[in-house]
């Protein structure tokens, strides 16, 4: 009798050994007295698990036979698994090989199949390993699904692992520099100015100023970038003209931002006569946005169907009816989310505003209605970027003593403070962002 | 309401290389269903493109020939709205504009600068009861178009073309989308029509065609193969690809 276990899942496990070099006797497959060969094993086993006598031990489900080559002499050592053949009812075709997609129908076939092969010596087994007659349960997973199974979780594990990798450094810059900012954050560091050779004080006017630029700047670049946005998507043919531009919005929106910087001094504070002023600043941050506007509104209008276009051109609408009824007030949230992201790539940029308008120090009214609009236009003002860019480079921070004697604050303390402004500025626009866009897609109407 | 019918000589399209319709000459008369069929590729929607000169929005088309709408030549019309608000087209695509069932329909007679409310609820009525869709839609005309199931959005669709009060009215494989019952139902509604109106009916359905039509034009190939009475075209065809066609041997 062969050795026979039952699994964890009720389902029998039956081993046959076949032993390389028989000793003459042929045995009954034990491991104590192994059969002579692969052809003797399946005739053991069709005799005990196939035909018709009562005494027959049919297969069920799960049920698996193995023929396990070993060494002459007793042994039960483990063998390897070389080949794994399927048997399964459901699974019958005409092309039926033994492999878990084309399995078997029955057992009678799949010996027969086995012992085709062995005779061919398609399926030599060295000693130490063994082939699994395996009956499959409708639905169970071949070796093919365990491997997509297998690979599946790989994918995530590394997926997710990557994903963290960038949440952590994140979090980590984050909470550094709230830990390093913690004792000026406070009220008063927003609404105060910079005071005592800006070692003192809070950040009102570079934050005022940044409001400034970022508003101005958007202002002027939305309604031009959006405009030229829908005449590129809505109207311009495909003609060497709109290549042209597309070309030119492409490589604007790779110029980096200094040279931008450069272009504003030219064009701006020294063409157009407007001197280093928030206005100047303003339009050099207005044609760095640019391109990404233009391909935001063009991305938005895009994603309307052209079949709603089409339906009012077959009403009798015009093109700018069409636009203006069905394309601009299904893609508005798109396009809005392209301006208002704008708004921390403005905030954020120091490069362009450093030679066409950004201030050193400037103090500013703190109080009243006044402190809400204390920069003109003909003017340089303080913006926070190049406010840190300052601190860091060329403030000197204050003695202890005066630090001691409470008139100053630890110029570290003041960098993070103004960073931290600055993100803080930044991460409320894309949030607001983030949610508009989520309010305006839960409304989207197809 | 007058009808009217369209005369078309010559009538040549090609996409960049690639002809669509060649040399098509066709009398289409006024106030009666003209079928169209003609397996895939065959040039039928081109010819509905080319009457309402949606064609111009395919910039690489080209056309040369005639299409004489009411006796003036669409290609030489100055003003395209007009020409498209007295040609109603429905395509076998539903589609529900992103907007209120009733400023779905309302959408050409506001776009042709039609503002009054009562004037609007009266001719929303109107086409939703011809479309066969008043009764499923009466207590919702303030849902979104797009909400409704595709056999519906078709007949807001043909409700839409039917709200500016078209002379012609084209239809591209309109019931692909619809169930037999309503497309009966529409069927009996265009019959009805036919009487004040030109009907151009593409179909697939050769059946659909026979039913309603009293001309049939069969195209193959971006030719006109055929044209002539429905009985005649179905029973004795003058060409052999016709009969082919119509028996089901070729298609």
């Amino acid at each position: 009798m062969p050795e026979t276990a039952m699994r964890g899942n009720g389902s029998k496990h039956f081993r046959y050994f076949v032993a390389a070099k028989p000793n003459g006797s042929t045995g009954d497959g034990t491991p104590e007295h192994p059969s002579r060969s692969i052809r003797e094993a399946i005739e053991d086993i069709r005799v005990r698990h196939a035909g018709d006598s009562p005494s027959v031990q049919r297969l069920n489900g799960y049920d698996r036979i193995d023929i396990c080559s070993v060494f002459k002499g007793p042994t039960t050592s483990d063998t390897k698994q070389r080949y794994e053949f399927f048997v399964d009812p459901l699974g019958a075709s005409d092309l039926a090989i033994g492999s878990a997609q084309l399995p078997w129908p029955d057992l009678e076939s799949a010996l027969e199949g086995v012992a085709k092969m062995d005779a061919e010596g398609a399926i030599p087994l060295g000693p130490g390993e063994h082939l699994s007659l395996s009956v499959r349960e409708v639905f169970s997973a071949t070796p093919v699904d365990r491997r997509k199974r297998r690979h599946e979780r790989i994918a995530q594990v590394v997926l997710g692992l990557v994903t963290l990798t960038l949440v952590v450094p994140l979090v980590a810059i984050l909470g550094h520099l709230v830990y390093k900012a913690w004792p000026v954050l406070t009220p008063s560091f927003l609404f105060e100015n910079p005071r005592n050779q800006m070692t003192a004080g809070g950040v009102w006017a570079p934050l005022i100023g940044t409001f400034y630029l970022v508003f101005i700047s958007l202002l002027v670049a939305s309604p031009i970038g959006v405009l030229a946005g829908v005449y590129l998507n809505e109207y311009a043919r495909d003609n060497w003209f709109t290549r042209v531009v597309n070309l030119a919005v492409v490589n604007l929106a790779g110029v980096p931002s200094i040279v931008h910087a450069l272009f504003g001094v030219g064009a701006f504070v020294m063409f157009a006569n407007m001197g280093e002023s928030v206005l100047a600043a303003s339009c050099t941050l207005a044609i760095m946005t640019l391109p990404v506007i233009i391909t935001s509104t063009r991305e938005a209008l895009a994603s309307v169907p052209m079949n709603f276009r089409e339906a009012c051109w077959n009403m009798g609408a015009s093109r700018w009816q069409t636009i203006r009824t069905i394309v601009l007030p299904n893609s508005i949230n798109g396009i809005l989310t392209g301006v208002i992201l704008q708004v921390s790539r403005a905030a954020g940029e120091t490069a362009p505003i450093l030679f066409t308008g950004a201030a050193l120090y400037m103090t500013i009214p703190t109080k009243g209605l006044r402190s809400f609009f204390p920069y003109s236009l003909q003017d340089g003002c303080m913006a926070l970027s190049y406010h840190l860019h300052v601190m860091m480079t060329q403030v000197k921070g204050a003695s202890p003593e005066a630090i001691e004697a409470g008139k100053s604050l630890p110029l570290e303390h003041l960098q993070y403070g103004t960073a931290i402004v600055l993100i803080g500025l930044v991460l409320t626009v894309n949030s607001f962002s983030i949610g508009l866009r989520m309010y305006l897609r839960s409304r989207k109407k197809w | 309401m007058a009808s009217v019918g369209i005369q078309i000589r010559d009538l040549s399209v090609k996409y960049g290389e690639k002809p669509a319709l060649r040399e098509v000459s066709l009398d289409i008369p006024p106030n009666q269903i003209f079928g169209i069929i003609g397996p895939a590729n065959s040039g039928k929607t081109t010819l509905l493109k080319c009457i309402n000169r949606t064609i111009d929005f395919v910039t690489t088309a080209s056309v040369s020939g005639s299409l004489l709408v009411a006796d003036q030549d669409v290609r030489r019309m100055r003003n395209v709205y007009e020409l498209r608000r007295r040609i109603g087209m429905v395509f076998p695509l539903p589609v529900g504009l992103p907007m209120s069932i009733y400023d779905n329909v309302a959408y050409g007679p506001r776009m042709a600068g039609v503002r009054q409310r009562g004037e609007l609820d009266v001719l929303v009525e109107r086409c939703l009861r011809q479309a066969a869709l008043w009764d499923e839609v009466k207590d919702r005309l303030n849902l979104l178009g797009t909400k409704l199931s595709g056999g519906q959005q078709q007949r807001l669709t043909l409700a839409r073309a039917l709200s500016l009060e078209p002379e012609i009215l084209c239809l591209d494989e309109f019931s692909i989308a619809i169930d037999p019952v309503t497309t009966m139902k529409i069927e009996e509604v265009l019959l009805e029509l036919s009487r004040e109106m030109s009907i151009v009916l593409v179909t697939n359905l050769v059946q659909q065609a026979r039913r309603l039509a009293q001309n049939v034009a069969f195209f193959n190939s971006s030719r006109l193969v055929e044209v002539g009475e429905t009985k005649q075209l179905f029973t004795k065809p003058r060409e052999q690809l016709t009969f082919d066609y119509v028996t089901g041997n070729i298609g």
